[in-house]
């Protein structure tokens, strides 16, 4: 596959700011872990040997308790199953994931409360939440949310932005003027207010917040765009390319666009950010996806009114810090890239 | 002549015109059976001192001293309220009728008149005696449309049908419709008719910062808007020597100063700047006022006091309407799915106890034989086979299309953690819910419109169980009503309507135990925890009767109701002194099981 040297030439730009290049391979493994986080963090196990067969429970139909003698019919507790394998001493065994629970259970104990503190033997590396569930799990499931949430939010948004911003930028006039007082008028629309009335008489899904999101967050990337193109139009190579008897269509998709690329593509990083904020923002107050979704922001909920068990709020203050800042130096390491002008800074 | 002639005929209209005009007293009927009660057991204690501040606090300043009208309602509304004593009361811990304004009463034969026996000792805050006319004008009064309070205008003419003078001390109050437990329902409170005179059209903002004599213990003294108010005790109040208010309102001052924000209410406390503070809240209880410094050195004692009063009835109603809950087996399985154990104990800290019953605390009315379903997979798995149920890949239970998967709409944040704690365990049996959190108007209206598939919600409690408004087939399948299980069933509401009907207090207790037990069977409620206690602390100076409490009662420092506390003013000296020196006492946190029911 070959490579535009401009586009190379960016990549290796962009490798140099070292701030911004190792935050992007941290973030690329958050996200790997969470794309495999069922690998990783399972009640179910990855393995089971009983003697006569191979299981691999992680993806697909649950399998009872009965199945391997355990007398329910419920979904066998693979950490159980172990311990009774182990006991036994046998050719069988059962390989759990690195944290053997999943988001939602309860893992509860006799005479004592939770919040649970950090402990390797409970296999609980950062403690339970206020009901007993664990915090790694709840986090990564929860960072999983929260990414496609954003990145939803943003192919969504960039959609109705960029072309919207375009038509007003390359046809002008009265749609331009038309869809500015629109826009305008949009934007002061409290976004808050309206989201709390509406989750409060229609349960959201995510993909209902989503839209609802993308309702007040499209209005962003038109004024961008619609500079972007009006610039571009003026250029000599948009004119030269009309003499020649391209179509509109054409002078948008081939000209104009691949001009902007650079623009849209570093306002990426930071609507990331912003679509993890918000989803963040809006569980914390109640208003988000419906319990018992793992989400950021109720953990931050639970840490704020559980200060006592630091470790809940320690460790959800530490990811979202961690994940935004990241976020933040990838995208100034783009723009940096993407910017025609050379800058030398001498250290 | 002519002068004799009119003076014969004035003479003769003079004696005419009270027949004919009604002024005259009426006769009270003849074959009266006159009560009194002096026999119930006292529950303040005779060791109890008079004097001393009791410091208390209001999170926010009453917006008037008035008890009716607009803004009157308001948490202050108590303190004004409960002043007004009524004429008869209830025993709090018999519930036997008790003499109050009125030293005797007697019942009609129609079930709807109770005649009193005014006390002719009582008297209003400015010493004036409290006659039959103070009551005659309560209903004067109340059905104004001056004093702006609907409810009360409505009441006191749509319930209360009229008040009878037979002279100065003997009164009787009817009621339109004939009641079981006239008790109840018509010991009205008297209203100082020279106070108010005639009731004018500005009365609302003319009286709103008056304070209206009463017939309790306390008047209100001093007064700084938006800081505090000071109740003073009548020293000669009249009724300090009978039997059930002897030992009672000890404190000479109550002062409640305001402050706006709990844990500041807290921190005043622990100050010894307020003298009790509620822990019923499990986060006060076992974390904010765990360790603290005042109880450790025993300056402070805690109270955990279990009461038995009615329980609001909390759970999941399910709804008879929907495919599902059709079949009473999916009702019983629903029932056995919940592992309400697991969270009282695990999750709760053993804070709140099961509810076995929707009618839990009503004394005989409640059938206490009635133990709700318990979680067992084994019971729900053979509930569902026996409807032709199978689990299906995700273990959730199945048939044909359908799926065992609940909606449960609920409103309270609060509640999130513990139905996410019974969702999980309703996973294990096969049940799958999905929790919908609403804000608390659309719920209840989702609710009232009867489209929830399973509603967690409760009902707040009157005096007696009410069946018709929850279980009656008059309520099914409508809108707007309280029958959340859309229950009909026609030989409940064949009970129902008699225990509505009959005024045999016997035949109605007889009645409500049935028909707890049918509903027990139809199993369309799921009760699921009730606070059978509260919890407070407070400063070890601050003495009580034995049993500090009653059982209906929400806290040990009830001023104004039953006021049964008082200090010790040596234990208060001892203690402020070893404050100073650093000597402490051994902590101490009293646990009191008088009324524990189960």
């Amino acid at each position: 596959m070959q490579i535009n040297p401009l586009t190379l030439k960016r990549i290796r730009r962009f490798k140099s700011i070292k701030r911004g290049y190792y935050s992007f391979l941290l973030f690329a493994f958050l996200l790997l872990i969470a794309v495999f986080a069922e690998l990783l963090i399972n009640n179910r196990a990855l393995l089971v040997y009983d003697g006569e067969e191979l299981y691999f429970p992680i993806y697909g139909d649950i399998i009872p308790g009965s199945q391997f003698g355990l007398g329910y019919d419920y979904e066998t507790n693979y950490r159980d199953l172990q311990t009774i394998y182990k006991k036994k001493g046998e050719n069988r065994f059962v390989i759990m994931p690195l944290v053997p629970y999943n988001a939602y259970e309860n893992d509860l104990k006799k005479g004592t409360y939770p919040p649970f503190a950090p402990s390797f033997a409970d296999r609980h590396y950062l403690g339970t939440d206020e009901i007993g569930r664990d915090m790694i799990a709840r986090l990564v499931y929860g960072f999983r949310i929260c990414i496609v949430f954003s990145l939803l939010l943003l192919v969504i948004n960039f959609s109705i932005g960029i072309s919207l911003g375009c038509l007003m930028g390359y046809v002008g006039g009265k749609f331009d003027l038309l869809f500015q007082r629109i826009i305008e008028i949009w934007s002061s629309i409290p976004f808050l207010y309206v989201i709390m009335i509406i989750s409060s008489i229609i349960i959201p899904s995510l993909m209902v917040l989503v839209l609802i999101s993308v309702f007040f967050g499209w209005m962003g990337m038109t004024w961008y765009m619609r500079t972007m193109t009006y610039r571009e139009k003026a250029r000599d190579y948009v004119m030269a390319a009309r003499a020649l008897g391209a179509s509109n269509r054409r002078i948008i998709f081939r000209h104009i666009l691949p001009n902007a690329v650079s623009l849209i593509v570093t306002f990426v990083p930071f609507s990331v950010a912003g679509g993890i904020g918000a989803l963040t923002a809006l569980d914390y107050l109640g208003f988000g996806l419906p319990a018992p979704t793992p989400s950021w922001g109720e953990l931050l909920q639970q840490g704020t009114n559980n200060l006592q068990a630091i470790w809940i709020i320690s460790s959800i203050v530490v990811a979202l810090v961690a994940v935004m800042v990241s976020i933040t130096f990838i995208g100034e390491a783009v723009r940096e890239g993407f910017d025609p002008r050379m800058h030398s800074t001498y250290e | 002549m002519l002068r004799l002639r009119l003076l014969i005929t004035l003479l003769v209209f003079l004696w005419a015109l009270p027949q004919f005009s009604g002024l005259a007293a009426e006769q009270l009927p003849v074959g009266i059976h006159w009560q009194t009660n002096q026999k119930a057991p006292v529950f303040a204690s005779p060791q109890a001192k008079k004097g001393g501040t009791y410091r208390s606090y209001m999170m926010s300043f009453p917006l008037t001293f008035r008890h009716v009208g607009p803004d009157s309602n308001g948490s202050f509304a108590s303190v004004i309220r409960l002043q007004n004593l009524s004429l008869v009361g209830i025993h709090p811990n018999t519930e036997e009728v008790l003499p109050e304004l009125a030293t005797h009463w007697a019942y009609g034969d129609d079930h709807r008149t109770m005649y009193f026996k005014l006390d002719p000792e009582a008297r209003w805050s400015d010493g004036k005696p409290v006659t039959a006319d103070d009551y005659l004008y309560t209903l004067e009064f109340m059905r104004s449309k001056n004093i702006v309070a609907p409810w009360y205008n409505n009441y006191y003419t749509e319930e209360i049908e009229r008040v009878i003078k037979y002279d100065t001390y003997t009164i009787a109050v009817v009621s339109k419709k004939a009641v079981p437990e006239l008790h109840l329902k018509v010991p009205i409170s008297p209203t100082p008719k020279h106070f108010y005179g005639k009731i004018p059209k500005d009365f609302v903002r003319r009286f709103n910062w008056k304070i209206a004599p009463n017939t309790g213990a306390y008047y209100i003294d001093k007064v700084k808007k938006g800081k505090y108010v000071t109740l003073k005790r009548k020293k000669a109040w009249w009724a300090k020597d009978k039997k059930y208010f002897k030992g009672r309102y000890n404190v000479d001052t109550i002062r409640y100063t305001v402050i706006r924000d709990l844990n500041t209410i807290f921190e005043y406390f622990k100050k010894n700047k307020l003298d009790s503070f509620p822990l019923t809240s499990p986060t006060f209880w076992h974390q904010k006022a765990k360790g603290m410094e005042v109880y450790e050195k025993g300056y402070v004692k805690k109270v955990w006091f279990y009461n038995n009063t009615q329980q609001p009835s909390i759970g999941f109603w399910l709804n008879q309407a929907n495919d599902l809950f059709k079949d009473r087996n999916l009702r019983y399985a629903f029932a056995h799915a919940l592992n309400m154990d697991k969270l009282l104990n695990e999750i709760l800290r053993g804070d709140y106890s099961r509810l076995h019953n929707h009618y839990t605390g009503y004394g005989a009315y409640t059938n206490s034989k009635i133990k709700a379903r318990e979680f067992s997979v084994k019971k729900v798995e053979a509930l569902m086979m026996k409807s032709g149920w199978s689990r299906g890949t995700d273990g959730i239970w199945q048939k044909g299309q359908r799926r065992f998967s609940v909606k449960v709409n609920y409103s309270a944040e609060l509640h999130t953690k513990r139905l996410v704690v019974l969702k999980e365990e309703a996973k294990k049996a096969g049940i799958e819910m999905i929790l919908k959190r609403l804000d608390g108007s659309s719920s209840w209206k989702l609710n009232l419109e009867k489209k929830h598939e399973a509603a967690w919600t409760g009902f707040s409690t009157g005096l007696r169980p009410a069946y018709w408004e929850h279980y009656h087939s008059a309520n099914a399948l409508k809108t707007q009503t309280n029958n959340f299980t859309n229950t009909a069933d026609p030989e409940l509401d064949k009970m129902i309507s008699q225990y509505r009907l009959s005024l045999k207090i016997q035949q109605r207790i007889d009645l409500s135990q049935k028909i707890q037990q049918k509903l027990f069977e139809i199993g369309a409620f799921v009760p699921a925890y009730k606070v059978g206690y509260f919890r407070v602390a407070y400063w070890r100076w601050w003495q009580m009767p034995d049993v500090p409490a009653t059982k209906h009662s929400g806290d040990l420092f009830e001023e104004l109701g039953t006021g049964l506390f008082w200090i010790d003013a040596k234990i208060k000296k001892e203690t402020l002194a070893a404050m100073k020196s650093g000597k402490t006492f051994k902590p101490e946190t009293i646990i009191e099981k008088t009324f524990k029911v189960d």
